[in-house]
């Protein structure tokens, strides 16, 4: 029995990632998402890259619908808390209610997040790119925190 | 449903491996580069030998140092912030790698639009600045660019390096882009989702909103160049005869590639020779 699992994503596939080393040790499961594939119709370098990036991972590779095969890892396991990278994608939040749909009643899913490259908690305007950069440029160049 | 393999004595292997399992990506494009690998080890190479003083000073030139870190930002093998750390501990002045870090911006930045507006980057966010409605511009990747066989040499020579690379120079990006949406009226999406078929680093928020860039449905103005603009980041691969090459339609200053591309309205010039980024 495990506490916990990580469910990894092609949006962080560091393997220093903050899930990856809060969970240090835990099954992770990445699973390959059949529907985007047949969507984005990626060519097979693109898949050759993201799978040399998931050989230096401690995960478990499966394909289908990433919701059903994430819910069914966590309870091989019987784990009931899944821990995950933040990302920006929409499909994310929607997996993400999907696998919690799935899960037993009590179960949690934590997003986790990478130190942010500029202070993610002021309002931003994103209309253009300049104006962006003008408010975050002192703080970004600053580094390190 | 059954584990994946991870077991492979070679690269080959691994290849054939996953061309059988994914025969839909190997039907697309079953071409794969010897480099770069993927994974952090790779990274961490990649971004050990990054020169950011000349990237600086020759970024915009297609055999410029740049960086090649995009793939492994793309998915996450390396963080922006880790990258912009690193160059900040490697130069002794900070202007030296600026415009470096600006250049991670616009992938933050693209990302934070993503976050706020999903699956909107797949709309116009603007109207086209262009002169013509969205409905004037056709909804399909035209067959002779989808094969490289426009007739356009330098245009050819970029898809060939887009499928067999899986990497284009952002300035051919910039080129092939505009080509696709200006030269030949065909809407940014159909050229966007192509793009995220080969590309390593293929994003939906940085490709997309480029694309958009280009378009001009999230600028100003449209994103177009001149011959004289490519002759002068490619050396000398494209000097000699435009008409033997097919680059009669890119001959002519701004001004008149305007008139050309754009004749229902008057755009101001700009004669600058560099991708028009980051105003």
């Amino acid at each position: 029995m495990a506490e916990c699992i990580v469910w990894v994503h092609a949006d962080n596939l560091n393997p220093n990632n903050a899930a990856l080393r809060a969970a240090s040790g835990s099954p992770a499961v990445f699973v390959w998402d059949d529907e985007l594939l047949k969507a984005w119709k990626i060519s097979l370098k693109r898949i050759v890259f993201i799978y040399e990036c998931l050989l230096e991972l401690p995960v478990t590779i499966r394909r289908g619908d990433v919701a059903l095969e994430v819910a069914a890892f966590a309870q091989e396991h019987s784990a009931r808390r899944i821990l995950t990278m933040a990302s920006p994608s929409p499909r994310h939040k929607l997996i993400c209610q999907r696998i919690m749909q799935q899960m037993p009643k009590g179960s949690r899913l934590e997003v986790l997040r990478d130190p942010a490259f500029a202070d993610t908690n002021k309002s931003i305007d994103l209309k253009r790119f300049s104006r962006y950069w003008s408010s975050v440029k002192c703080d970004v160049l600053r580094g390190k925190k | 449903m059954a584990d994946m393999r991870r077991d492979f004595a070679t690269r080959a292997e691994l290849i054939a491996y996953l061309k059988a399992e994914f025969p839909d990506a190997a039907e697309v494009c079953d071409v794969v580069p010897p480099s770069p690998i993927g994974g952090r080890k790779a990274a961490e190479e990649r971004l050990r030998v990054v020169n950011l003083k000349k990237y600086e000073a020759t970024r915009n030139f297609l055999d410029g140092e740049v960086t090649r870190l995009s793939p492994y930002i793309r998915y996450g093998v390396l963080s922006l912030a880790e990258v912009r750390d690193y160059a900040l501990a490697n130069t002794k002045s900070r202007d030296e790698v600026e415009k470096f870090i600006s250049e991670l911006g616009w992938r933050d930045y693209f990302q934070r639009v993503y976050a706020e507006i999903g699956d909107g980057i797949w709309e116009d966010i603007e109207e086209y600045k262009t002169g013509f409605s969205a409905h004037e511009y056709a909804a399909k990747l035209p067959e002779d660019i989808r094969a490289g066989q426009t007739g356009v040499t330098f245009i050819d020579d970029q898809i060939q390096t887009l499928y067999t690379t899986g990497y284009l120079h952002n300035h051919a990006r910039m080129w092939l882009a505009a080509y696709v949406v200006h030269w030949r009226r065909v809407r940014w999406q159909a050229g966007a989702a192509w793009f995220l078929e080969h590309l390593l680093d293929g994003d939906p928020a940085s490709n997309n909103l480029s694309w958009q860039w280009v378009a001009s449905t999230f600028s100003s103005k449209p994103y177009y160049y001149n011959l004289d603009n490519v002759l002068k980041y490619t050396g000398d691969r494209y000097r000699g005869d435009p008409t033997a090459m097919g680059h009669q339609a890119f001959v002519g200053s701004y001004e008149t590639i305007a008139r050309r591309l754009f004749p229902r309205i008057q755009i101001e010039t700009n004669t600058a020779d560099q991708p028009r980024r980051g105003r």
